[in-house]
């Protein structure tokens, strides 16, 4: 198992690079090339000024050299090891404990490493209270299409899960937003963000007090994403739902569904024990590729409800041209995605015993 | 004894027929055909000048001599497609013939339609256009980029809320007519999911069947690039082309094309390694044919139905992915796009429910038709669902 993991660990090395080399390729090669693009702004600046930023920049990233010198000198600014840097851009020794040098972001002044750390959590909260939510759903209603095949909730549902998977995503936001969050139609639902100012102030769980009924930090922030994981899910299990329904059709009726039924067993027992885990392996397999959907998703909900997380940093960043925050977005996200692959190929082994991994 | 019943009907002719009796197909097909009547003929249904008018005994057509050069191409197009439907031909001379004509169509109007560079629209609505013997005007007489600045338009109106002009589904924040842009974007919609579809499937049909034919190093190298493709996530990618590149629609397409590839090569990599042993693939290549006859002649006719599954849900994605683009303020700047003006729903303070719901239901049952017509592609071409296979 253990060689497994470092095998997988090693392989992800090429797939992370070529990450980087592809997204950095697409900033080199459009016009005026990287330099140009992240110097668009400063129009305020005395020209003094703007020529020391020049050089400082020239020195930190290398901006003055051809790409693929820039691109070797950004991987040796962000792995752990390395060469050492000095002020002055000269080529020192080479370190293992140097650290990992994420960049300054040109747009937002700060080291890219703090925003992103700030961010990340936001959008790992949206997804993973978003993921339960989906596979509930899905699993109920593909359990239910399933076992009442061809009757009138099958037929129904079938269409609508392919209704509702064709929602874009924005529209599904604008309508949420617009309808049930707005002092024209309905205002249940905050417009914007992931919890309100006072809420800051609450204690975290509910309670009575003085001045009433305070909702506390946690029932706020559960009000606040209820619109948000709504428009991220309902995708997710439109397609989930299909999928467990021909998932537990090819297994309801195999023989050993049949030798469980003729054991005398109960009807959800041969459901839930035997047939159920038997279809979850496909499940299992979408979960990986739901990811980078759900990261992708979260672009659209984040930019929709004002969300300071991931997504609405990589719209920003890449409106900016911010090129060292749109690089540590990419390998990020990146990384993110091959984590979740690893994860449910270990998911595989937990549902199925008979797959190992050595 | 079992009376066989043999049926003279093809498989490709046997595949559009289920395909056809699948649900909702007809509404979806209908959609789309609805959709290419708008974009082939937006400049009759939707603009400022009058069709025909007669002035002094002079019949003049205006809306001809404003006809830009991208308008009659698709014009001279779309008639060059329906008489190639009407004529007898294979399936390979039709779209060899097809794009023969539209390149001459291209270079003829090129040459010979010169629309004037400006036109005023409020010009249409001064007594040099009014004051006629008769005119026909469009059902819809407003042009998508004409602001209606002399009849005095807020912008963002509810529908049938203006006085003086009426409009079917409001304005947007300029002043230009709803229904009049959503007419318009129906062409930018229809080219971006086939075109930028169509450059996906032949980056993904090429590298897909290198991989599957070859197998091994080439494999292995190949399945590398697909998965760098696909761990970025594809908006993410999209996002940074375009904001590093143009805006304009042919760039545009061409990215969504780039990015769109990695599904195309997975499937069509596993259908050749399926295939590559088998024995008509191995007699094409100790006849020595050439390679590329080998993978395009022999082998992707056996693969393709599974990819042509793959190819209607890839157009939907494709007008998804040009909406959400637009939606985010990185699409196509001057042209019309329903993702655009879905975003004006929520730009100003106000929610405008008509910007959200005419756009939006657009794209929707767009995407929704495609996805109809793939389900019920996908299970026409599945043998374990057929009627004959006595299952159930």
């Amino acid at each position: 198992m253990l060689i497994y993991l470092l095998r997988r660990l090693l392989l992800m090395i090429p797939t992370l690079l070529g990450i980087t080399v592809l997204v950095f390729t697409v900033m080199a090669m459009s016009p005026g090339g990287i330099s140009a693009q992240t110097l668009v702004g400063g129009m305020d600046m005395k020209p003094q000024e703007k020529q020391a930023l020049l050089n400082y920049y020239n020195k930190r990233y290398g901006l003055d050299k051809p790409a693929p010198l820039q691109y070797l000198h950004w991987l040796n600014n962000v792995l752990p090891i390395g060469f050492v840097m000095d002020e002055q851009g000269n080529q020192g020794d080479f370190s293992f404990t140097k650290g990992m040098d994420l960049g300054t972001s040109f747009q937002y002044g700060r080291p890219v490493a703090d925003i992103l750390v700030e961010r990340i959590p936001i959008t790992l909260l949206l997804n993973l209270v978003t993921i339960p939510v989906t596979y509930l759903i899905a699993i109920f209603v593909g359990m239910k299409s399933a076992t009442h095949r061809g009757g009138r909730f099958d037929v129904g549902m079938g269409m609508s899960m392919l209704a509702l998977w064709s929602i874009p995503t924005m529209l599904a936001g604008v309508l949420l937003l617009g309808f049930f969050a707005n002092v024209q139609y309905f205002q249940w639902f905050p417009t914007s963000g992931l919890s309100s100012r006072e809420a800051l102030d609450m204690p975290f769980l509910p309670h009575w007090g003085a001045a009433g009924f305070v909702r506390g930090f946690l029932l706020d922030r559960l009000w606040h994403l209820i619109l948000p994981v709504l428009c991220l899910s309902y995708g997710g299990f439109a397609a989930l739902a299909k999928l467990t329904r021909t998932s537990i059709l090819e297994n309801l009726h195999s023989d050993y569904a049949r030798t469980a039924r003729a054991k005398g067993l109960a009807e959800h027992e041969v459901l839930w024990r035997h047939v159920f885990r038997n279809s979850l392996l496909p499940l299992i397999t979408i979960s990986a590729g739901l990811l980078p959907s759900l990261l992708a998703g979260s672009l659209i909900v984040e930019h929709i409800f004002s969300i300071d997380g991931m997504g609405q940093l990589a719209v920003e960043a890449v409106k900016g041209r911010d090129r060292e925050l749109v690089l540590s977005i990419t390998w990020v996200s990146g990384f993110l995605t091959l984590m979740g692959y690893l994860l449910a190929d270990f998911c595989y082994t937990l549902a199925d015993p008979r797959v190992s991994y050595d | 004894m079992i009376k066989t019943k043999l049926s003279g009907e093809s498989y490709a002719a046997r595949v559009w027929r289920k395909t056809r009796k699948g649900v909702g197909v007809e509404v979806g097909l209908a959609w789309i055909a609805l959709l290419v009547f708008a974009a082939v003929f937006a400049p009759f249904l939707a603009n400022s000048m009058p069709i025909l008018m007669s002035k002094d005994g002079i019949i003049s057509a205006p809306v001809l001599h404003y006809l830009s050069v991208e308008d009659a191409w698709v014009l001279a197009s779309f008639f060059i497609a329906l008489l190639l439907y009407k004529l007898k031909f294979r399936a390979g001379q039709r779209i060899a013939l097809f794009l023969l004509g539209a390149i001459i169509a291209a270079v003829l109007v090129n040459v010979y339609v010169n629309p004037p560079k400006l036109v005023i629209y409020d010009d249409f609505r001064s007594p040099a256009y009014t004051q006629v013997d008769w005119r026909v005007m469009p059902p819809i007489p407003y042009a998508p980029t004409d602001y209606l600045r002399d009849l005095v338009s807020k912008g963002l109106e509810a529908p049938f809320e203006t006085t003086g002009h009426l409009h079917l589904m409001g304005t947007e924040e300029n002043g230009a007519d709803v229904l009049s842009r959503m007419i318009h974007a129906c062409r930018i919609a229809l080219s971006i999911g086939l075109i930028a579809s169509g450059i996906a499937l032949f980056i993904g049909v090429i590298v897909g069947g290198l991989m599957g034919y070859f197998s091994g190093l080439a494999d292995m190298l190949g399945m590398r690039l697909v998965e760098i493709f696909e761990d970025i996530p594809t908006l993410f990618l999209l996002l940074t082309f375009v904001a590093f590149f143009g805006r304009s629609l042919y760039m545009m397409m061409v990215i969504i094309g780039i990015t769109g590839w990695s599904g195309y090569a997975r499937y069509v990599r596993t259908e050749f390694l399926k295939l590559r042993k088998q024995d008509y693939v191995q007699a094409a290549v100790a006849s020595g044919l050439p390679l590329s006859s080998i993978l395009f002649r022999h082998m992707l006719p056996n693969g393709i139905a599974p990819l042509l599954v793959a190819l209607s849900f890839g157009i939907a994605g494709a007008i998804l992915s040009e909406a959400t683009l637009s939606f985010l303020g990185l699409g196509v700047v001057d042209a019309p796009s329903w993702g655009q003006m879905l975003d004006q729903a929520v730009k100003s303070s106000s929610f405008n429910w008509w910007m959200a719901v005419f756009p939006g239901g657009a794209i929707f049952m767009t995407v929704f038709a495609y996805n109809l017509i793939g389900e019920a592609f996908r299970d026409a071409i599945d043998p374990k669902l057929s009627d004959e296979s006595g299952t159930e």
